[in-house]
């Protein structure tokens, strides 16, 4: 662990933000959605970042906005590992017309544009939670499936395989109890690197205007309406900008560590 | 190889037919019949059935399809719902437009990646600044980094235009301030990822013998790393270029529209905005076959060089 | 009503304009390009086809209409130069100016006039304009080659307004001929800027009509419609001189000028109505006690506050004050939480109940949504917000779809154009599902009359019975702006809101 300072920092920063949005309440004595009598103020010792068009303190919804992108990104992982990773050890392990079937389909999807098939499919079925975690966690299954498949690949003909093959075990017992152990370290890693992938994806769905409904605070989508603003009181944008891309980098750090 | 072009191809052609069709069948069903969207707000809903059956948007989803896919096949993509214009009118000034900036993007990434991590390998006290540097270009979304860069060079130094597009006809030099700051919005994340690329093939060229030869021989680190390791690692590199063009395209639809740049990401969010589907569908379907298109190539690459991968 | 052959009128066209004029205003310049900024999501420039408030102001500078609005939405003499009314308002006969070109060179004639009716009359055009043609206009004759009749169906007062408009922008027959379906990027008209370049999403270029037939008209060489990202950009391009003009201005974008000598700005006579709309005939919002019960617990002062400024116009039916048939208001719901909770336990409605209101991407809808999911909390009543997209969200309102939103309407210049669609049972921007015999009695008595007080008095009536009803609610009649370089001289600004260049000039 110590020889990897990037994935100890990358702990701390989600650990960090997952306190913060956690304990907003504690944080901020304010309601991140009741409007407010002081529209479009300068950030102050009152609003570090300054307040939004209703008169909302920016850095009240910037610490309740971690609660959704967290949320989104988490699921999304899940769903993304639900679907990918029985896929790769399958495309891994069995053999013949399965395997090359997986093989197609992983390969057909990998191609695929993920923010802009995002995109297309979210507007059809609009952007709300479950759909959100839905949509960025099957645009993220065959990257996983295909780093499955890979180690699987690279166990399947190891003597102590075989040796699980020869004693008659089953493919199940194998996978689970032979395989699964061996390649868990790395799918942990890739699903950090999946919710820094799917909080990247929703942010920039939201700045494009397919971020949750308001009022809720959104973390993409607040960059978006403070765009307008970048002149008077760059907080209003950069403040929830930084606020997702400090998330992203503790994920991504995490899962990828440093080399 | 040819038999492996050909099945590729084949391949691509049904999964892109299969996918339109799933596009296809549900945005009209999710989306029903654009012609209220068409005529506005002073449609009586006799107008808006009359067109109903003369554009045919009351006729079953597959008739609808193969009627579309039928011209789509010659080319004809057939005109945006709310603007009446050809689909391919609307691409044609679009495509030149972000084919500039993704290619600006992709090659100055490269340049960028090859030559920060030839020359400061070596120098290790530079070298996790490098890796910092590129985890964050990595994971800064283009759209808070077109902002901050906006903020930074536009707003507070005054230096460079906020946002706009201003075509190579008027006039070279205001073209090329108006790319530069989405350029390096687009290339940053380019530049990072081909950096991690290069620089695991940098090292692992570097163990080998002829390198340490050179080295033995008392060539210049310099002279080393540009002549010798850097044309046995730069492939993977241009591999990976061909790899991630998907994630070019999102980057670039991001990156127009925080920019206000007139290509074919800003149409898309405007197409999408306007649920305007034949331009959505053309659109969506060139993107896929680029991307299918440049991963082909990517992968036929690869395996030229790397005989041990075999297609 | 025997002197129906009436109100002959000639003017001298610029005697109306020139009032409009600021003062500030020497003698004309000729010359200079004038760079709008403009929110550019033009999709064409045939105006048989035009729906985008954004193409407008370039369509009126490339093309003419049959007639012209004044700033007091008047109708006043453009390419027709005077008319008459005659068999009890069936009949409209227009006199046109002679010696008017297209841009191809074609003569603008009666026979153009025609033509151009009768295109947007053909179902194969699918012109958006043929619903609002389509019940009124029974044929065009053609006189002479400089007159013109239009025969109606039934009397008509509004088509006069409605030639002012879109229907009434004329376009070459010749021209159309030639590019057909492609009209809409190659647009020619009569009028003073020829259509040069249309760089999509980037910038629309006009030059100069040499040859146009308003003598000493337009005053500038060119005009470059400039696509601003948002308003706080365009208005930093115009602090830099880059851009000369930007119009739909909101009061949270002024801030950003306010103190700036350089740059003037100006009011817009008429705000947009906005109000929120529901399906009076479905449930939750057919019982009236419920929907009373919102309007009492609404704080329009507030939300004026919090998106104009407190600039706008509170709104208690949908004429705003200023026009010939604005009326006191009558049934007037001020913020009465006690009233509005009684209502509720009266209507049967449990507190905690859910209603859904649907959000857009439009900035000024959003804030309503929020203030109001906010203010209708404080009486009990959970209302989720529900996302649509912009271009959709006037579909599925008309396809009734979506049961309660805000929304906003532009006036129009007869009062048949606004209040005849969304409150008469008929009407074909009725999508509230209102019906009331007493109402459309009336809007279908006064879109006959000629007689201007009584149709007057029928408005009148109108506004107090929906207001009654409440199909809509009222919220407020917005605060918009327009923004120029004080070298810019000349604005005319209708209450269309569509800004008219021609007279423009830069110092």
């Amino acid at each position: 662990m110590i020889r990897k300072p990037g994935r100890v920092l990358g702990a701390l920063i989600v650990l960090a933000i997952v306190l913060a949005s956690l304990c907003a309440p504690l944080l901020s004595s304010q309601n991140p959605n009741a409007s407010g009598d002081d529209m479009l103020s300068p950030a102050s010792a009152a609003h570090w970042f300054g307040t939004d068009d209703l008169g909302r303190d920016v850095f009240t919804r910037v610490l309740y906005g971690g609660r959704v992108s967290l949320l989104i990104g988490v699921g999304a992982a899940c769903i993304a590992c639900g679907v990918g990773v029985p896929a790769g050890l399958l495309a891994g392990y069995a053999k013949g017309w399965l395997s090359v079937g997986m093989v197609q389909l992983i390969d057909l999807f990998i191609a695929m544009p993920g923010l802009v098939l995002a995109l297309v499919i979210t507007v059809v079925v609009g952007p709300t939670l479950w759909n959100l975690m839905l949509v960025l966690g099957l645009v993220q299954w065959p990257g996983i499936a295909r780093l499955v498949r890979g180690q699987v690949l690279a166990l399947r003909d190891t003597p102590f395989v075989e040796a699980a093959q020869a004693l008659g075990g089953s493919v199940g017992w194998i996978l689970f109890r032979h395989i699964w152990p061996n390649i868990a370290r790395v799918v942990a890693a890739q699903f950090a690197v999946a919710i820094s992938v799917a909080i990247f994806t929703s942010a920039s769905l939201s700045f494009l205007g397919l971020g949750l409904p308001p009022p809720t605070p959104d973390w993409g989508s607040m960059v978006q309406g403070g765009f307008d603003g970048l002149a008077f009181n760059p907080w209003l944008c950069l403040g929830p900008g930084a606020a997702v891309s400090l998330t992203i980098f503790g994920f991504y750090a995490m899962g990828r560590s440093v080399e | 190889m040819i038999g492996f072009i050909l099945r590729r191809m084949l391949l691509l052609l049904p999964n892109l037919v299969l996918l339109t069709f799933v596009m296809f069948a549900v945005m009209t069903s999710w989306f029903g019949s654009p012609a209220t969207m068409m005529l506005g707000r002073d449609a009586t809903a006799e107008a808006v059935a009359d067109m109903d059956r003369r554009y045919g948007f009351d006729q079953p989803v597959l008739v609808q399809y193969a009627r579309w896919i039928g011209h789509a096949a010659t080319g004809d993509f057939g005109r945006s719902f709310a603007s009446q214009q050809t689909v391919a009118a609307l691409l044609a000034p679009a495509v030149p437009v972000t084919l500039e900036l993704s290619l600006a993007a992709i090659l100055l990434a490269f340049a960028a990646a090859v030559s920060v991590n030839s020359l400061t390998i070596a120098r290790r006290v530079i070298t996790p600044m490098v890796t910092a540097a590129s985890i964050l270009g990595v994971t800064v979304p283009n759209f808070m980094l077109g902002a901050t860069l906006i903020y930074l060079f536009a707003i507070r130094l005054r230096l460079l235009p906020t946002t706009g597009w201003v075509p190579w006809q008027q006039g070279v030099g205001p073209h090329v301030l108006h790319l530069l700051l989405p350029v390096i919005t687009l290339c940053a994340f380019y530049t990072s990822a081909f950096s991690m690329v290069y620089r695991a093939e940098y090292r692992a060229t570097a163990r080998l013998l002829f390198v340490c030869v050179a080295q033995a021989k008392g060539l210049s680190e310099t002279r080393v790393s540009f002549r010798h390791i850097l044309p046995n690692a730069v492939l993977p590199v241009i591999t990976q270029a061909g790899l991630s063009l998907g994630q070019l395209v999102g980057g670039a639809v991001v990156t127009e529209t925080v920019f206000s740049i007139p290509g074919v990401g800003r149409l898309l969010v405007a197409a999408i905005g306007s649920s305007d589907y034949p331009l959505i569908l053309a659109i969506t379907m060139m993107i896929l076959t680029a991307v299918a298109l440049a991963n082909l190539l990517a992968d036929l690459l690869y395996a030229r060089v790397n005989p041990l991968v075999r297609i | 009503m025997t002197g129906l052959l009436l109100r002959r009128r000639t003017l001298l066209a610029s005697a109306a304009a020139l009032a409009a004029v600021p003062a500030r205003a020497d003698a004309p310049k000729t010359g200079g390009t004038l760079s709008v900024g403009i929110d550019d999501d033009a999709k064409t420039f045939n105006p048989a086809l035009s729906v985008q408030l954004s193409e407008r102001q370039v369509l009126h500078c490339v093309y003419n209409t049959l007639l012209a609005i004044d700033v007091d939405f008047s109708v006043k003499p453009e390419l027709a130069r005077s008319w008459t009314v005659e068999q009890g308002g069936l009949r409209y006969v227009f006199q046109l100016a002679e010696g008017v070109s297209f841009h191809d060179g074609t003569p603008f004639d009666a026979a153009a006039v025609k033509w151009n009716i009768d295109h947007r009359l053909d179902p194969a055009n699918a012109s958006p304009q043929r619903s609002l043609l389509g019940p009124v206009i029974a044929d065009v004759e053609v006189l002479g080659p400089h007159s013109v009749a239009f025969n109606l169906k039934a009397p008509h007062p509004a088509l006069l307004s409605d030639l002012a408009d879109r229907a009434g922008f004329m376009m070459s027959p010749a021209g159309f001929a030639r590019y057909g379906a492609d009209f809409g990027r190659n647009p020619i008209g009569t009028g003073a800027f020829r259509f040069k370049a249309w760089t999509q999403g980037s910038s629309i270029a006009l030059v100069r009509n040499q040859d146009y037939w308003e003598k000493g008209l337009p005053y500038l060489d060119g005009i470059t419609f400039r696509d601003i990202p948002n308003h706080v950009i365009g208005l930093q391009r115009m602090s830099v001189g880059e851009i000369d003009i930007i119009t739909s201005l909101s009061p949270d974008d002024l801030r950003q000028i306010e103190g700036n000598d350089a740059i003037a700005t100006e009011r817009a006579r008429i705000g947009r109505w906005y109000s929120l709309q529901w399906q009076v005939d479905k449930p939750p919002f057919n019982n009236p006690k419920l929907r009373q019960a919102i309007a009492y617990a609404l704080d329009r002062k507030r939300i004026n506050e919090l998106c104009m400024r407190g600039r706008a116009v509170i709104a208690n039916g949908p004429t705003p004050p200023g026009l010939w048939w604005s009326s006191p208001d009558t049934v007037v719901y001020d913020t009465d939480l006690e009233k509005s909770r009684a209502l509720l336990r009266e209507a049967g409605i449990a507190p905690g109940t859910k209603l859904q209101l649907s959000v857009s991407s439009d900035l000024v809808l959003r804030k309503i949504d929020q203030l109001v999911a906010e203010q209708l909390a404080e009486v009990g009543l959970t209302v989720e917000l529900q996302p649509v997209s912009e271009a959709e969200s006037y579909a599925r309102v008309v396809k009734r779809a979506i049961n309660f939103t805000p929304i906003n309407w532009t006036q129009r210049a007869d009062p048949d154009g606004l209040l005849f669609i969304l409150f008469d049972s008929k009407g074909f921007a009725n999508s509230t599902g209102y019906s009331n015999p007493e109402v459309d009695r009336r809007l279908e008595e006064a879109r006959q009359l000629l007689d201007q007080d009584r149709r007057k008095a029928l408005y009148a009536e109108v506004k107090t019975l929906i207001q009654q009803d409440l199909p809509y609610v009222s919220l407020f009649f917005a605060a918009e702006y327009a923004a120029y370089a004080n070298s810019v001289h000349g604005f005319v600004w209708p209450p269309d809101q569509i800004p008219r260049y021609r007279r423009v000039w830069k110092a």
